[in-house]
């Protein structure tokens, strides 16, 4: 058996076979969590396995591309979930960037993902008239590409402007200064509606505009599939998603090959030693600092145009430390495991705990009796306060607990920080 | 053009109420191989450290290739051409030994962020060389067959060479190495001598090494100066160094000159 499973002919059957059963089951019922979890499982072993290529492109191609986002149109809610799993996969890559490879423990990272998303929340909505003249806002749905780019240029600043006091310190004391910085920008997004109203305070900002998507609904037209705008954004967003995550993931890549790359590992591994071969300190971290913003950035504009809405509240230090859980559980300066802590975090969050909330609510309006013989339990008597859904947090902790204790490196470890590891130990 | 390279004048360095380097002059000439010897504690290595700018001067000027460099920044004077090993090695154990190489390529290399981001041509050419340039480096130190190999997994020998490869990856005109030969049989030794000679003739790099291996020192170093207490007590050549009863004392304590005579 062992050996049939090293057999990469065996292997490659296995995998096709299964990506086809699940992503059928998934079509059936687009409802089932439990398809759903098997497709991507398939999708993660196709990635993860010894198989050819080919046959990998082809799995995550016709999974992500085809079989998603038919069962989409049935249950929009993976929709949902594939931008939510899409936006914070892209942080946890740019945050990847900091602490992964350049070793700076960054805690106030959703303070760049709020100056993206105010950025277009502002200018995409009636907000700016409140302090710019002409009245010409909100800026037509178009300008979103640009407002991308100006998020990315504006993050990544914000990323100079905070690393430039912080960055002169190093390990906890980052930690803690980024934290409060990072706050400070939640601050002021509550605070700065009055002496001139920039965020419109905690009440936030909403209606945002979206881009226009009249030729994305052209385009599926024209192959004979007819959609309403209702149902067409979750797809484009789910597509523009997939699309980013790629150049972000390209981006991430070719720095990893860079100069700039072996700069901060040589910085992460050792500063003293990376000065005397010439790599200057800070302005190598203030690099780091703002990439790893300028992505939170992008997103951050992504996430006001599909929410439509912006407020204070979704940019708490809970975010910050939520995308630093992704990094760790995924494995420290992996690109893949970035990902895939992302992906598990946010399905865990507003999938899974969910569902096994309802499943045990059920379970109690249907006065459920649970008979073990010598165990009698009636599901009617349980407290609601037992909901999975309400331990949201505690559940993180337990996970990150046992990931320390039993796979420190992460789930899919990078070669170089496994070295590391391997060295302490 | 000066003639010495390095001119360090009356450098005095505290912690809290040591002195461990206390009122240091010592000019080295080009092409020279110059050693600093000194029992345990004399503060040879935080000379070392004051000279790449690690530790800032509490007085006192370092002069590097004509230029003021006291209290610049380490990877300033890295740049400008300086380049050291460590006493207690201090590679960069995850990454590959080629890519230890390849990061003192850094400031040789002129690949802006847009260009790796394009990977435009720019980038594709620096990359090539500094790769090409760092498998020279790590053949001439006769460790190209284990350039995939993460540094921490090299044998001890194999890794004081790799940071010698390393250290010549910034193209210096000043190497300074903390005792290269520590922990080196005798045959290691030999072989790091030949290689030690061999930087200065074949690439004319000025090397100034501290060392305890006393054979070394006195068959390669063409000046010596000792150190005790933070202080410069002799400087010449290693006949002088070798007879002088000063330096047995500061090895082996008071009055142990006359004993050895």
């Amino acid at each position: 058996m062992k050996k049939l499973l090293q057999n990469s002919a065996f292997l490659s059957l296995l995998i096709a076979l299964s990506a086809i059963i699940f992503g059928y089951w998934l079509l059936q019922n687009p409802r089932s969590t439990l398809a759903f979890l098997l497709t991507l499982g398939a999708l993660l072993a196709a990635f993860m396995l010894d198989i050819p290529r080919w046959l990998k492109v082809l799995v995550g191609g016709a999974i992500l591309l085809l079989v998603v986002p038919m069962a989409g149109f049935k249950n929009s809610f993976l929709f949902e979930l594939g931008v939510q799993t899409g936006i914070y996969a892209a942080m946890a890559l740019g945050l990847n960037v900091v602490v992964g490879l350049a070793g700076l423990l960054d805690l106030g990272y959703a303070a760049f993902f709020a100056v993206g998303a105010y950025t277009w929340a502002i200018f995409g909505s009636k907000q700016a008239n409140q302090f710019m003249p002409w009245h010409i806002f909100p800026l037509p749905g178009a300008y979103f590409y640009l407002f991308m780019l100006v998020a990315v240029v504006m993050a990544a600043l914000t990323g100079v402007v905070i690393g430039s006091p912080a960055l002169r310190l190093r390990g906890d004391y980052l930690a803690i200064v980024t934290l409060g910085l990072g706050e400070m920008v939640r601050v002021l997004a509550n605070n700065l509606d009055h002496p001139v109203n920039l965020t419109n305070g905690p009440q936030g900002i909403t209606p945002i505009q979206r881009p226009p998507i009249d030729w994305f609904i052209g385009l599926f037209d024209r192959f004979g599939i007819h959609m309403s705008r209702a149902e067409a954004y979750p797809l484009f967003f789910y597509f523009l998603v997939l699309v980013i995550i790629g150049i972000v993931t390209l981006v991430n890549i070719r720095l990893d090959r860079s100069r700039f790359g072996r700069a901060w590992i040589a910085i992460r591994e050792d500063e003293v030693a990376a000065r005397a071969m010439g790599i200057p300190l800070l302005p190598t971290k203030l690099l780091a600092f703002a990439t790893g913003a300028s992505f939170s950035g992008a997103m951050g504009a992504l996430f006001a145009a599909k929410q439509l809405y912006v407020s204070p509240e979704s940019f708490t230090l809970i975010q910050s430390i939520m995308i630093l859980v992704m990094v760790i559980l995924g494995g420290m300066g992996s690109i893949p495991g970035a990902i895939l802590g992302a992906a598990t975090v946010t399905i865990l969050n507003v999938d899974l705990l969910k569902t096994a909330s309802d499943y045990l609510n059920d379970l109690r309006n249907a006065g459920f009796v649970l008979d073990l013989g010598i165990f009698k339990y009636n599901f009617a008597n349980l407290p609601n306060q037992l909901e999975p859904a309400k331990y949201e947090r505690m559940v993180f902790g337990l996970i990150m607990i046992l990931m320390m204790i039993y796979r420190p490196e992460g789930i899919i470890p990078e070669r170089r920080h496994l070295a590391e590891m391997k060295e302490k130990a | 053009m000066s003639e010495a390279i390095l001119e360090v004048n009356e450098v005095t360095k505290t912690f809290g109420g040591l002195v461990a380097v206390n009122q240091v002059t010592m000019h080295v000439e080009r092409r020279r191989i110059f050693a600093v010897i000194g029992p345990n504690g004399a503060g040879k290595t935080t000379f070392f450290n004051l000279v790449t700018g690690i530790y800032k001067p509490d007085t006192g000027s370092i002069v590097f290739d004509g230029e003021a460099i006291t209290g610049r920044d380490p990877a300033v004077i890295a740049a400008k051409g300086m380049a050291r090993t460590f006493q207690n090695i201090r590679l960069f154990g995850s990454m590959s030994a080629l890519e230890n190489v390849m990061v003192a390529r850094h400031v040789h290399t002129k690949t802006s962020y847009a260009d790796a981001l394009l990977h435009t041509p720019r980038y594709h050419r620096e990359e090539q060389r500094a790769r090409d340039r760092a498998m020279e480096l790590l053949a001439y130190m006769q460790l190209d067959h284990r350039a995939q190999e993460l540094a921490k997994n090299l044998p001890y020998g194999e890794q004081r060479r790799l940071e010698i490869a390393r250290a010549l990856a910034l193209e210096p005109k000043l190497l300074l190495l903390d005792e290269p030969a520590a922990g080196m049989n005798p045959q290691e030794t030999e072989d790091l001598q030949r290689r030690i000679v061999g930087i200065r003739d074949d690439l004319g790099i000025t090397i100034v090494l501290i060392e305890h291996d006393m054979k070394l020192v006195m068959s390669i170093s063409e000046r010596i100066a000792v150190l005790d207490y933070g202080k410069k007590i002799l400087e010449g050549t290693p006949e002088e160094v070798q007879n002088d009863p000063r330096v047995i004392e500061a090895y082996l304590g008071p009055g142990a000159a006359e004993g050895v005579q």
